[in-house]
């Protein structure tokens, strides 16, 4: 996964997708091809981190590395360039995350390679006020 | 020490995390109750360290600044999460700075303000025309001991660049201190750090801070009475006062900057993080005196000065009030395992 | 030409634990073969999803075909995720009907059990993004949590309607014998049960199990040498969409499922309303009542609905998962296409027991990997 996340790690710290250069339309996760207008002509581009929750559900069931933080919520965020994002939600608490709250994203550890092994960086959310 | 060309502050950051934990808890598990000498301190989520809150900071003082490129990115901690692998190049990273020196620093709750000094003096020497300088910590006290209370998460970004019509304050002039003194340690492969209880006193805290706060004003000619705001680091409540009340200063000069009895000693955070809150109130024309102080020893005081740009930065970004007062607080159980302090 | 089922052969789905993988997936193809007994397969297809993280083992196909006595053979492993029964099943019949090869063993196998405990939630999330889903902690059942949510939400859904599909299905796995769970649930059990990505509760989800389920599949050229009977496949089609749910404009649209039903019934030449049986995906009950309404079965947002009316039990109108479906009979992953596929098999040839559709002539299962990210959808109709 280290060598996964290097290749892919200003996706995971600055949230940066693609947008389209002949029809504008953006993208996170980024795309091979445009999915409006199928140009393959894509440049990098930051998404805006801000949102609001489209749905969430708060998981029991952890992936391993995620144990520690059970129950935790998951949320599709849409982005306020229409782009959705899956993430987790964090220091918030647990009535404020409903369908619609505005969210922010933040910098956070995301996996953890036990004492010795690599810190994997990315997104996660919170709700703003 | 003065930089040759003027640099100034041109944008800052705060990062405070969400979660309390109330001395009275700390209290309560390791002496059956009362509290410590602050209220409360910041703790650091399970997912966050010190770089995760440095890009937080850092993230707020470049969108204040505006710069563009940044020739230096200085992180200065001792709660680094990587021994070996800097934290400043995945701040760097993710600011998308690559053409930068980059570091981290250690000098015990000092490394934030050395990494200010480094970095006018590259700005000042014509070397960078900008660079990012943050103070982040997430440093701890051994359970059980007086530390424990006060030892807390978070700290500040600054943005220097050299001074012109868009700055926040000028950076006057700073003067160090420094002398080789065992007041507080931690070995290399040790978890947690060892102190010489009130040896940290007297022949650390008061006699750097006191001998480099006086020799900036003997360099200067400047008196405690020409600061509006004075901060000092910030170990426990008592300290500052006392170092303020020796130095001349009053108890309006230092309160905006005294953050430690609500989050603690937030260690080589702790005064870029008073500075953080006096900029988010501060008028143009008012001087601020800083002293950090390091263990091990030693101590950076500077005068800094408030210019006009910073009127229209106002308000850019979340004030130090408001992260203080954005907080939600856990027990000494959810403490242990945020901070992974459980045997596995 | 006309492709046929010729005979199937399964083990019951179950925590195998005494069991290999390829000790099922012996078990289930030379019980279908013993069904065809003069006919040698010209070609094995393995569905399966993790055989590498449960068993250490890939290439399936040439290890399976080896061990039933059909070394030298053609054989190839498919997967498509929990589609992957039904994608090799796909592509066997379409060799067979197309020509190129006269009959096809297909065999669908997961051991589940074999993949440490806290793991499985990791192995099952291998299909959806590694970059973008598994790596923020995302897993399946989160991804569906969010989508019964949305559904809930968005569609006026209730808790009791969802936990509708659940419940039908435990009703009819009570007669199944190769039925994982075959003990009755009601709804208030469903919406008490465990929480485990809220709103899906413990009921919400199909189990964990292992099963291997096998068909052998002829052409008019291999026909007349079956001991059960013939089932003619009718139509069968795979289908694609978006990869990952939310970067769908309409999340609560199953387009796969929508476009490989269609296309499978095209070939079949059928009517909806001709279908007796419909074997579907609830791998979570959120998905079964959308995988009804993508196939026109229900209007939008009324699957729950219809299910709790009654309007999809045996021998109602359309009766939906005969012997239990994802959540009652079980989800052997790859295994579980193969497993609806030879569920029609008995119900086509009369041999469906206390499970029997009376009359049936026509019948469908619809297999789904992922969140409708691959659907492949069969039709079979009794052989004349």
């Amino acid at each position: 996964m280290g060598i996964q996340h290097w290749r892919i790690r200003d996706r995971y710290y600055r949230l940066m997708g693609n947008r389209c250069e002949k029809c504008g339309a953006e993208f996170f996760p980024p795309v091979y091809r445009c999915k409006k207008c199928g140009s393959e002509k894509l440049v990098d581009a930051d998404m805006p981190r801000t949102g609001k929750i489209l749905t969430y559900t708060q998981l029991h069931e952890p992936l391993p590395g995620f144990e520690d933080q059970s129950p935790m919520f998951i949320a599709l965020v849409e982005l306020e360039n229409g782009t959705r994002v899956v993430g987790q939600v964090v220091d918030s608490p647990d009535d404020s995350v409903r369908t619609g709250a505005k969210a922010k994203a933040v910098f956070r550890r995301v996996q953890v390679d036990g004492d010795s092994g690599q810190i994997l960086y990315g997104y996660k959310f919170v709700i703003a006020s | 020490m003065k930089s040759k060309t003027p640099v100034a502050i041109k944008g800052y950051g705060a990062y405070i995390p969400y979660y309390r934990l109330p001395t009275s808890e700390t209290a309560r598990v390791w002496r059956g109750g009362g509290s410590g000498p602050n209220v409360e301190k910041a703790v650091a989520s399970m997912d966050e360290d010190t770089t995760t809150m440095a890009i937080e900071a850092a993230t707020y003082a470049t969108r204040m600044a505006g710069v563009k490129e940044l020739g230096a990115v200085f992180v200065g901690t001792e709660s680094k999460p990587y021994a070996v692998k800097p934290t400043s190049t995945v701040v760097a990273q993710a600011l998308g700075q690559h053409h930068a020196l980059a570091a981290d620093l250690e000098f015990a709750c000092k490394a934030g303000t050395e990494a200010i000094q480094i970095i006018t003096g590259l700005i000042g020497s014509g070397m960078i025309s900008a660079g990012l300088a943050i103070g982040m910590d997430t440093a701890q006290g051994r359970p059980g001991d007086d530390l424990e209370l006060t030892a807390g998460s978070g700290g500040a970004a600054y943005v220097l660049g050299a001074k012109d019509s868009s700055d926040v304050a000028l950076i006057d002039c700073s003067t160090s201190y420094v002398s080789d003194t065992p007041d507080f340690w931690r070995r290399s492969h040790e978890r947690y750090p060892r102190h010489l209880s009130r040896f940290t006193g007297e022949p650390a805290y008061f006699h750097h801070i006191e001998t480099a706060v006086n020799s900036l004003f003997e360099d200067t000619g400047h008196k405690s009475s020409d600061f509006k705001y004075a901060i000092f680091h910030q170990p426990n409540p008592r300290f500052p006062v006392e170092v303020a009340v020796r130095l001349g200063f009053n108890a309006d000069q230092i309160k905006t900057g005294l953050l430690n009895p609500q989050i603690g000693n937030t260690y080589a955070g702790s005064s870029p993080l008073g500075l953080a809150a006096v900029l988010d109130e501060a008028s143009p024309g008012d001087k601020i005196l800083l002293a950090s102080f390091g263990s091990g020893a030693g101590s950076d005081a500077f005068c800094i000065e408030v210019q006009d740009g910073i009127l229209e930065k106002r308000g850019m970004n979340p004030t130090v009030k408001s992260m203080v007062e954005h907080a939600a607080r856990i027990d000494y159980s959810t403490y242990t395992k945020f901070r992974g302090k459980l045997n596995r | 030409m006309k492709a046929y089922v010729s005979s199937v052969g399964f083990t019951a789905v179950a925590d195998h634990w005494g069991k290999s993988l390829l000790d099922i997936a012996y078990e289930a193809s030379t019980a279908a073969l013993k069904g065809s007994p003069r006919v040698k397969p010209q070609q094995v297809f393995v569905g399966n999803m993790f055989s590498a993280a449960g068993a250490g083992q890939e290439q399936l196909g040439a290890l399976v075909a080896d061990a039933v006595g059909l070394a030298g053979v053609p054989a190839v492993k498919v997967e498509s995720a929990c589609a992957s029964g039904a994608a090799a099943f796909n592509l066997a019949y379409s060799l067979v009907k197309g020509g190129v090869i006269d009959s096809a063993l297909v065999v669908g196998v997961e051991k589940m059990r074999d993949v440490e405990p806290d793991d499985i939630t990791r192995v099952l999330t291998l299909a959806e993004s590694s970059e973008y889903t598994q790596f923020v902690g995302a897993s399946f059942a989160a991804l569906n949590g969010m989508l019964a949510r949305h559904y809930m939400e968005q569609l006026d859904v209730t808790r009791d309607e969802l936990s509708s599909l659940p419940v039908l299905d435990h009703a009819n796995a009570v007669s199944a014998e190769h039925a994982q769970f075959r003990k009755a649930i009601t709804p208030e059990a469903v919406a008490r049960s465990g929480m485990v990505a809220d709103p899906l509760r413990l009921f919400d989800c199909s189990p964990v199990g292992d099963g291997a389920a096998a068909a052998v599949i002829v052409n008019d050229k291999a026909a007349g040498t079956t001991k059960g009977g013939l089932v003619e496949v009718l139509g069968g089609r795979i289908a694609t969409s978006e990869f990952s749910m939310y970067g769908r404009d309409d999340m609560l649209r199953f387009r796969a499922t929508e476009d490989s039903f269609r296309e499978a019934m095209q070939q079949a030449g059928l009517a909806q309303s001709k279908l007796d049986f419909l074997e579907i995906h609830d791998s979570f009950s959120v998905m079964g009542a959308l995988s009804l309404e993508a196939m026109g079965l229900s209007k939008r947002g009324q699957g729950g609905m219809d299910a709790k009316q009654g309007k999809f039990d045996l021998n109602s109108e359309l009766s939906v998962n005969t012997f239990g479906g994802l959540k009652a009979r079980g989800n052997p992953i790859g295994a579980t296409g193969v497993y609806q596929i030879a569920e029609a098999y008995l119900q086509l040839t009369g041999r469906a027991g206390a499970n029997q559709v009376k009359g049936a002539e026509f019948g469908a299962t619809q297999s789904v990997g992922g969140i409708d990210t691959t659907s492949a959808v069969h039709v079979f109709g009794r052989a004349a």
